[in-house]
């Protein structure tokens, strides 16, 4: 019954209708992009911004940049994949083993070094990217891969996470049962552990995929070869050359549209598919807050 | 703390080292050499000299810093306010089971934020622009032809930005905790005639402050590290390298070469963010654990 009164009260529709409205606003973007994806420079800068037009030229785009400066968007839609992908395997496996030993074990130090750990998000990334920039070029790192993964890695968001996931999914006394079996640690760790824990596992390689592939700062400083961009940076680069060359030479608009169409699409299509992922990592990160 | 497992001493450190060894290599030791180099100032080919405190001196009396702090500082109080009350509406939204469409909107308001900051500011950058931008014909319709891009609504531009871009974290990070209270709170308090502006005031509200809190101070985190959207900006108007610290940070590192200056202004930085934080959990009366 009460479900039925609110359903009908002008209230409820009134913020329904805000709701809606709201909406709009967050997709805008996603829509304007998505029209602009499917015209030519000269469609685009004299047709309805927010409607289509013909004739649709979303295929030209995809070719244009697809071709434009030797395939380069591909290589660096690669480069993305590399940096990510890497980043997100590694991350996930070394924050489960922090995260293990923190809320499995007792050893001296061990809040100290944990809190300085949390402590650390605090610290804006340029407090650490110049250091790093000229660390990386004392290695003569700078412009390898490295030099955006190994820095990568290190992410106390997720040793956080991961140490609220073994507190709250793997029970202490399957620890005893399974030492009373005789089983080595590394086995509690990985083989009765692990899979315990892999919706946390989930969230954390979704987190720090996502964060690596939108990661724009660290790229920027270490890496000035081309070829070696992740979208992200190329993206950008190609802007700055558009939006400020009247000359030649400069990508036309409809690489860019298309290329952030391209960029958007996986993180779209993954923070649908793995909803359930995101949703649960966050509130356990919050939950314990 | 209880012990869980009983192993050999270094146990804990075999799990650990891996984090710990990066953490110590791209962390600890970028902060350490970043606050040396703050002491040293380098003039042209000569060798770097030792000069103290000079350039902590020069961070405090530098009114480009400055302003950009206070810039920031300012951004903070509005856009904060805006999007962590936008935040909070969209949660308690989203929260209650008898509302419709919650999934949808979840899902959509939360959407931008996996979008890579950079992207979002090209995206918007595009749609603020003469000649792409959708909202010209909008606003042409009331007589009206805004500048988005002007100096003075570039701050409002930005802030539109962030906000689109972060609303729908903050959100989930206060639904979170909503979602973390036992459901039966809310029948007894039915029960004894609460109505649900009631229920929102005396039991959700007051529940969800570490929420509100954890959401606000990752606010202030990220709000005196905005650096993506103004710099790709520049490309399209004119930015002023003080609009943020880490903008001038980056411009003073990269375009004039003084690193000595830039890592002491970045320490500053993270000093200032450390300690508004730091308010404004005192403030809330917030304790960890």
């Amino acid at each position: 019954m009460d479900t039925k009164k609110n359903l009908y009260s002008p209230s409820t529709i009134i913020i329904l209708a805000l709701m809606f409205v709201a909406s709009v606003y967050f997709l805008l973007p996603f829509f304007w992009i998505i029209v602009a994806s499917t015209k030519s420079d000269s469609q685009l800068f004299s047709t309805n911004p927010l409607w289509f037009t013909s004739p649709f030229n979303f295929l030209n785009n995809v070719q244009t940049v697809s071709s434009y400066d030797n395939s380069i968007l591909w290589r660096w839609f690669l480069n993305s994949i590399i940096y990510a992908g890497s980043v997100s395997a590694g991350t996930t496996l070394i924050s489960a083993m922090a995260g293990f030993a923190f809320s499995k074990y007792d050893f001296k130090g061990k809040n100290t070094i944990f809190y300085i750990i949390l402590g650390t998000i605090m610290v804006p990334t340029t407090a650490l990217v110049l250091p790093i920039y000229l660390l990386m070029h004392g290695l003569n790192l700078i412009n390898t891969y490295w030099a955006v993964i190994l820095p990568s890695l290190v992410n106390p968001f997720t040793v956080y996470l991961m140490r609220i996931f073994w507190m709250k999914e793997f029970p202490n006394e399957l620890i005893d049962a399974a030492h009373v079996d005789g089983a080595s640690d590394f086995a509690i760790f990985f083989r009765i552990g692990l899979p315990l824990v892999r919706g946390g596992l989930a969230t954390v390689a979704l987190f720090s995929f996502v964060g690596t592939w939108n990661n724009f700062f660290l790229p920027l400083v270490v890496i000035s070869k081309s070829n070696l961009y992740p979208l992200t940076l190329g993206l950008q680069v190609w802007t700055s050359i558009t939006t400020t060359s009247v000359g030649r030479g400069a990508p036309p608009y409809g690489a860019i549209t298309m290329g952030i169409l391209i960029s958007i699409i996986p993180l779209i299509l993954a923070f649908i598919l793995l909803r359930k992922y995101w949703q649960s990592g966050l509130s356990s990160g919050a939950v314990k807050g | 703390m209880k012990i869980r497992i009983r192993s050999r001493k270094y146990m804990p450190f075999v799990f650990l080292s891996p984090f710990l060894i990066l953490f110590a290599l791209f962390y600890i030791a970028p902060l350490i050499y970043g606050f040396y180099l703050s002491l040293f100032h380098k003039y042209g080919l000569r060798p770097s000299t030792f000069v103290g405190m000079e350039n902590y001196v020069k961070a405090f009396t530098d009114n480009g810093f400055l302003s950009s702090i206070l810039t920031m500082g300012e951004f903070f109080l509005i856009q904060g306010s805006i999007m962590i009350f936008l935040a909070l509406l969209f949660a308690l939204y989203i929260d209650n089971e008898k509302n419709h469409f919650r999934g949808f909107f979840r899902l959509v308001y939360y959407i931008p934020f996996a979008i890579p900051t950079v992207i979002s500011g090209i995206l918007w950058g595009f749609m603020y622009s003469k000649s792409l931008s959708p909202f010209q014909s909008i606003f042409g319709l009331v007589g009206l032809h805004p500048n988005f891009l002007a100096s003075n609504s570039l701050f409002w531009s930005i802030l539109n930005i962030v906000t689109w871009e972060w609303v729908g974290y903050n959100m989930i990070i206060i639904y979170s905790g909503l979602q973390s209270i036992p459901r039966e709170l809310y029948e007894s308090a039915r029960m004894d005639g609460a109505r649900n502006f009631d229920i929102i005031k005396y039991i959700k509200l007051p529940l969800i402050v570490p929420s509100l809190v954890l959401a606000v101070v990752f606010t202030v985190i990220g709000t005196f590290q905005i650096f993506n959207e103004p710099y790709v900006l520049q490309s399209m108007t004119y930015v002023s390298i003080h609009f943020t610290p880490n903008l001038y940070i980056y411009t003073t590192a990269f375009s004039y070469g003084n690193f000595n200056f830039a890592a002491a202004m970045a320490i500053v930085l993270a000093l200032v963010t450390f300690a508004v934080s730091m308010i404004f959990m005192r403030f809330a009366g917030f304790k960890e654990e």
